[in-house]
């Protein structure tokens, strides 16, 4: 395992690199001035020139790059364009509540997602199958964005059961954070749900029709301890594959569903900072996504590499 | 069957637990309400990213905590704030501010002409929106602790104006020097930053600043809120979570058959602008400007992209308007006439739009081809590309905001020969003169009748026109607010009379 893991840091870094060269070349390539968005209405080529230089914007390609990279090695990620502040402040003020969100969200897919591909590929074919793999066709369509405006309008204006302020930080009241966390995280969760669950339903068949779960039934095991002793630890192998891809598209769907929620998270720092072009703010979230990304991953391939042994290098 | 509904009764029991779980933990929104008697509980969609003067932020949540040196009554006219009286040379070449004595900062430090210094300082050497209004600035001398002059480069007769805005909220120098500023606003208005009681991202708490120099406002503490999608937001004000929000048309339905309470004041000034107006330019003959303003319907873009249609600029009672400014109301048959006497010219372009432009810069293109020969394509580029381009001259018509208050300022923004949104850099003799007369009036009472001139023969010569306002909407509960009315401030988004809402009932 300690092969695995150290490879698996070593690809990290050029990865975390290439990321960062890519978004900083396409920040530089996007058409249209940071200084334009700033000045707004009253940009005229004067004042764009003029704040252009003050921001640094004037200088050459490389040398904006190398001072850029030089000092994001160096846990800098510069200033934002627009406000002055420190872009690694800005990201880190706005970490917790999408990583809540995030976490809220698999937390609710690989629930649902495994309870119904369970349901459904312990009896390929059966009406419980079918009836699982209709719910996850109509789940998977279902934008986030919409059945949050309906969990809101339902349980929030409706019932009155939950406050439409939903984020409350973990460490100002860890009850309050969860609770605020049920309808973000159904929300989020449930289009991720789907994919988990046609995943594990596969795969679960896969593994029951295979030979030896014949063997282990003929020796009189019972099919519910075939399934959970047995079969369970088979069919996760690939499920946590596409656990990898499912928290990369909750992270993406956490912006949209974060709005919806008001959950002070990256999603609208990044959306706003898109717009306005404040590149550094960009360029720092994007990092901050892929250094996340590729922590899951690496935690998901060494779960991996605990399950099957043969996915461990030589 | 039974097995399966028993499994799937367990998940949906444990989220009924624990969504149950919230209202005997949580306040209900009855509980919530009634607590918030001396709180205002405020939205406006977003938080500040940064508190520091200089950097772009919206009126509502910089009045809560900042002054301005100079304000506005009730009635929207200049009055002392910071400032108790202030005075133009007569040349307009220079401003004296005579501070109000006994102001101290939330933070304990003295107001004085020292902080005034160093606030405009910020402003001006801030790479934000506002630098360019304060460019004009010279120097400022501060002979005593309560007096500040200000010396221009040139006449600058609005600046009392300018200084009423967001363009220079006075913030502490001490907070200003350390930078804390940015996350921890420090001014001199009735409620002070409460970072104890503010959940980073959640609220921003502001209570009632006990040295507070003036009369106490309506609520005690107020709670900003950054509710950014209007459908949850709507959710939260008809719930009773907050008390006033920003708001769009498009929710307003959710309002129906509830307590809450609308209205909406003009915030945008919209109008399309002649940019290519020199010798041999499109637009260089003021009759077919004046044939292409006459095809405008301003009334039909309003009724498909909402606000309000305007014959000019500025609004009855403020400096510039003028009754005698009939603008250039529909009509077809007079714009074809004006055109042929023209010459029929062929005009062939295009022009930019920001997304929140294209419906009516198409409309407007389209109303005007009804001119045989005119041929204006529009394309939507992305705002920053927009704003980089639209008077830049790279385009020979554009359509947008026009932000100025004063006469001056619009005049000098778009109309003078030297001014950043003339690119052709073409002004009228008759222009020119009015304008120099006007400016030379300083804030004379004659100055209002000049400058009244001044805007007549901007419409005259069809320099600009389709005027049109947009508006903000405001939603409040009226079962736990009152007095809540659209801002003294002209043309600001998100701001409100803050200090006068009072609890309701």
């Amino acid at each position: 395992m300690g092969k695995l893991i150290s490879f698996r840091l070593a690809l990290a870094v050029p990865q975390l690199i290439l990321v960062a060269l890519v978004v900083f070349l396409m920040t530089y390539l996007v058409p249209g001035s940071p200084a334009a968005a700033i000045l707004g209405t009253s940009a005229n080529p004067e004042r764009v020139a003029a704040v252009e230089a003050q921001l640094g914007l004037d200088q050459p390609f490389f040398t904006r790059l190398f001072t850029w990279f030089g000092s994001a090695i160096q846990g800098d990620l510069g200033n934002s364009y627009a406000v002055g502040r420190p872009v690694t402040d800005m990201l880190l003020e706005r970490m917790p509540a999408t990583l809540s969100l995030v976490f809220g969200g698999l937390v609710v897919a690989v629930l649902i997602g495994l309870t119904l591909g369970l349901l459904g590929g312990t009896r390929p074919g059966s009406t419980t199958d079918r009836v699982t793999t209709t719910i996850t066709a109509i789940t998977v369509a279902i934008p986030e964005f919409w059945l949050g405006i309906i969990l809101l309008l339902v349980f929030s204006v409706q019932l009155g059961w939950v406050p439409v302020l939903a984020y409350t930080p973990i460490e100002v009241d860890p009850l309050r954070w969860a609770q605020g966390l049920i309808l973000p995280s159904i929300a989020l969760g449930v289009g991720s749900a789907a994919l988990i669950a046609r995943s594990m339903r596969t795969s679960m068949a896969e593994t029951l029709s295979a030979r030896w779960v014949d063997t282990l039934t003929a020796t009189g095991m019972s099919r519910r301890r075939v399934i959970f002793r047995y079969g369970l630890k088979n069919a996760l192998i690939p499920v946590l594959a596409s656990t990898g891809l499912t928290v990369s598209i909750l992270i993406g769907a956490s912006f949209v569903v974060g709005q919806v929620f008001a959950f002070p998270g990256i999603g609208d720092l990044m959306l706003r900072s898109v717009i306005g072009k404040d590149f550094p703010v960009v360029q720092g979230g994007v990092l901050m996504i892929a250094v996340i990304v590729i922590a899951v991953n690496l935690v998901l391939d060494i779960c991996y590499g605990l399950l099957n042994p043969k996915a461990r290098p030589e | 069957m039974k097995s399966i509904a028993l499994r799937a009764a367990v998940p949906l029991g444990i989220a009924a637990l624990l969504l149950t779980g919230c209202t005997s933990t949580d306040e209900t929104p009855e509980e919530t309400a009634a607590e918030a008697s001396g709180t205002l509980r405020l939205n406006f969609g977003a938080f500040p990213e940064t508190w520091t003067p200089g950097y772009e932020f919206e009126g509502g949540p910089m009045r809560i905590v900042y002054e301005n040196l100079i304000t506005r009554d009730d009635a929207g006219e200049l009055a002392p704030g910071l400032a108790e009286s202030w005075e133009l040379s007569d040349d307009s070449t220079s401003l004296t501010l005579n501070l109000r004595e006994g102001v101290v900062f939330h933070d304990g430090e003295p107001f004085d002409s020292e902080a005034v210094a160093v606030n405009i300082d910020t402003v001006k050497n801030t790479p934000g929106p506002f630098g360019a209004q304060l460019a004009v600035i010279d120097s400022v001398d501060t002979p005593d602790e309560n007096t500040v002059v200000l010396n221009f480069a040139g006449p600058t007769p609005s600046m009392p104006v300018t200084l009423s805005t967001r363009v220079l909220p006075i913030g502490s120098p001490a907070a200003i020097e350390d930078g804390s500023i940015a996350t921890d606003p420090i001014g001199t208005a009735p409620w002070a930053y409460d970072a104890e009681g503010s959940t980073a991202g959640t609220v921003m708490s502001f209570t009632q600043f006990d040295d507070y120099w003036g009369d106490a406002p309506g609520f005690e503490n107020i709670e900003l809120y950054a509710i950014p999608d209007d459908e949850a937001a709507a959710a939260a004000v008809v719930n009773g979570e907050i008390d006033v929000t920003d708001t769009e048309e498009e929710v307003l339905p959710r309002y129906d058959g509830t307590t809450v309470e609308t209205f909406e004041y003009p915030a945008i000034r919209n109008n399309v602008m002649f940019f290519d107006r020199g010798p041999g330019g499109l637009f260089e003959d003021v009759e077919v400007r004046q044939a292409i303003c006459y095809t405008f319907d301003v009334q039909q873009m309003v009724d498909v992209n909402g606000g309000e249609a305007a014959t000019q600029h500025f609004l009855e009672g403020t400096q510039g308007y003028n009754p005698d400014i009939t603008g250039y109301p529909t009509d077809v048959d007079e714009a074809n006439s004006l055109w042929s006497s023209a010459g029929s010219p062929t005009i062939d372009g295009e022009m930019i739009a920001a997304p929140f432009t294209t419906t009516q810069s198409t409309i407007y293109m389209d109303q005007a081809s009804q001119l045989e020969g005119f041929g204006i394509s529009v394309s939507t580029v992305p705002p920053p590309e927009w704003f980089q381009g639209w008077n830049s001259g790279t385009y020979p018509i554009g359509l947008g905001s026009n932000d100025e208050l004063t006469p001056f300022e619009w005049y000098s923004a778009w109309f003078a020969a030297d001014a950043g949104g003339n690119p052709s850099g073409v002004e009228s003799d008759e222009l020119k003169s009015a304008a120099d007369a006007a400016i030379a009036a300083g804030d004379s009472e004659e100055a209002d009748e000049l400058w009244a001139e001044v805007t007549k023969i901007i419409a005259d010569e069809a320099l600009t026109c389709a005027h049109a306002r947009g508006f903000e909407v405001i939603a409040y509960n009226s079962d736990t607010v009152t007095n809540v009315n659209a801002p003294a401030y002209p043309f600001e988004a998100n701001n409100l009379n803050l200090r006068e809402i009072t609890p309701a009932g």
